[in-house]
């Protein structure tokens, strides 16, 4: 049973291809990574699974519904969408945001407040303005928001960027976690192919187009990398894997 | 703060040109009370609190903490379409001023955003540029129209848009906080997208908003807020800036607080700050317009400071 699937879904920015003939199918449960150079439609993929874009041909569907179907609350009861910038530029406080993530589903809480602070490990902080956490917790508040929301399928665009090491491991070992225990669908976007490796499965694409679809020890091999990012026949791909 | 605010009000009917005591006044006194510093406390508190409130909606919707009625022009366009308002009128259909002030609200709004934004959407810095650009040629115009203006009455009602309360009495008191009630219904009926416009449109749209509508009906409940303030008192800045900052620094930025406390703030800022004018150089009267600049102008560029980092980058 898929909960995110795409159908030969194609997209141009006016006469641009962005997007050409990428097919795929998210099973509950699936920590899906996005892989691809800058400009290679990550982005717009994400956007277009999370309804704010339409194809112009194919289909993307969320549980069995085409995505633009779904409407406002029944939306975002079911799936939940980060973009890759997150700026507050009002001093919202953590516990406002879980709330606002709340509020978008007014039924069938998946988890309290408590419950999906301590979920990404900032219990206690409801009352800390945005602007006195790190990056990392920052990131990590805004992942509170959408869980909140309570749907079952997580969209996150480059989920990782801007953190350290240490954070970006804590963030993933989150995510998987919450995968496991609420049987979530998460798809992120990230650049990082040695974390790519702790995933469950790895789509990439090059100028929009699906180059590779599996288990990330299986198909990260050096000629695929090479081709991903156009890199030099000599570059050694064993340092970045 | 309703107790602070409580404690403004005393103050306010009690000083001014001549102190009362409120507990024992002579037959005069209480008609200085009930005729004359009543009616500008009402136009005070509904103004102030007009703005409070329009200045936090444009800065969530906008997502900029220097967004506010005065500094986006919006003020400007209410009060020059209200100002043609009266000269057409020659002052006799004082009911019309707050509708005028909405139309020129509207359209000032219209122009900035439309000025403000690219292909991408609107630019937090395009955006106030664009408002300040067109602010202070609606100024200019106005200031224009005022020289030119002839007759006594017109003039003196001219002069009152400028942001000085001496005038205040209730003939637009009725119609305003009409405008006032609606737009302040409307920004409490649309607090969630207050809060997730605030986050960018992206995040609205995952939260199952619709972003641009959201942003028309809020911006909508701004402008009828600045026409109410308009109407009532003319032009007067900083207390939309002010206000909710120091609110939000209270209380956090969700809009179900922010935007009543931003309306008893801002009416108890306006009242103190009329109060204030009238009180400590008798019987010279300093407009509430000039106190609240004098008092918001620091603080406008404290908040830059804040806002690019507080250092030279």
């Amino acid at each position: 049973m898929s909960s995110l699937r795409f159908d030969q879904v194609c997209f141009s920015y006016g006469n641009a291809p962005c997007v050409v003939q990428f097919s795929c199918n998210l099973a509950k449960g699936e920590l899906v990574g996005l892989i691809g150079a800058n400009g290679s439609g990550k982005s717009t993929l994400l956007r277009l699974g999370a309804g704010l874009l339409t194809p112009t041909m194919g289909q993307v569907e969320l549980d069995s519904k085409p995505v633009r179907l779904w409407k406002g609350e029944e939306r975002a009861t079911r799936l939940g969408y980060l973009p890759q910038s997150i700026e507050a530029p009002l001093p919202f406080r953590v516990g406002e945001l879980v709330e606002m993530g709340r509020a978008a589903a007014r039924k069938d809480h998946l988890l309290s407040c408590r419950e999906v602070l301590a979920a990404v490990g900032l219990e206690g902080h409801e009352q800390t303005p945005l602007s006195q956490i790190s990056g990392g917790e920052r990131r990590r508040a805004f992942i509170a928001m959408i869980l909140a929301q309570g749907g079952k399928t997580l969209l996150l665009d480059e989920p990782l960027a801007g953190l350290d090491l240490r954070y970006q491991y804590e963030l993933l070992t989150l995510l998987r976690s919450l995968c496991q225990a609420h049987n979530l669908t998460i798809l992120l976007s990230l650049h990082d192919l040695i974390l790519a490796r702790n995933l469950d499965r790895l789509l990439v694409i090059r100028q929009g187009q699906l180059l590779a679809d599996g288990l990330p020890t299986e198909i990260l091999t050096q000629r695929l990398v090479q081709q991903t990012f156009d890199l030099e026949p000599g570059f050694q791909v064993a340092n970045v894997l | 703060m309703l107790g602070c605010l409580g404690v403004v009000l005393l103050l306010s009917l009690s000083l001014g040109q001549q102190t009362i005591n409120l507990l024992d006044p002579d037959p005069l006194q209480l008609k200085i009370v009930l005729d004359l510093r009543l009616p500008r406390i009402v136009v005070a508190l509904l103004m102030g609190g007009s703005l409070g409130v329009a200045g936090a909606i444009l800065q969530g919707v906008f997502r900029n903490p220097l967004a506010d009625p005065y500094v986006l022009g919006t003020s400007s366009g209410a009060a020059l379409a209200a100002a043609f308002g009266l000269l057409a009128t020659q002052g006799t259909e004082i009911w019309l001023v707050p509708l005028l002030a909405l139309t020129g609200a509207l359209v000032t709004s219209a122009v900035v955003v439309s000025l403000g934004r690219d292909a991408w959407g609107v630019r937090a810095e395009r955006l106030l540029l664009a408002g300040v650009g067109i602010g202070f040629f609606l100024s200019a115009i106005l200031m224009l129209v005022m020289s030119l203006a002839q007759a006594d009455g017109v003039k003196r009602a001219l002069l009152w848009m400028a942001g000085d309360l001496a005038g205040a009495d209730w003939s637009v008191v009725p119609m305003a906080g009409l405008l006032m009630v609606v737009g302040f219904v409307l920004a409490l009926a649309r607090r969630r997208g207050l809060n997730a416009l605030a986050l960018g449109d992206e995040v609205a749209f995952g939260l199952g908003l619709e972003p641009g509508r959201e942003r028309t009906l809020l911006v909508l409940a701004a402008s009828l807020l600045t026409a109410a303030s308009v109407a009532l008192g003319g032009i007067v800045g900083f207390v939309g800036l002010m206000v909710p900052h120091a609110v939000r620094a209270l209380v956090g930025a969700d809009a179900r607080r922010v935007l009543p406390l931003s309306a008893i703030g801002g009416g108890m800022l306006l009242c103190l700050a009329d109060t204030v004018g009238r009180s400590v150089l008798p019987p010279v009267e300093i407009p509430a317009g000039v106190v609240t600049a004098l008092i918001g102008a620091p603080w406008f560029l404290i908040m830059l400071r804040r806002a690019t980092g507080g250092g030279l980058r």
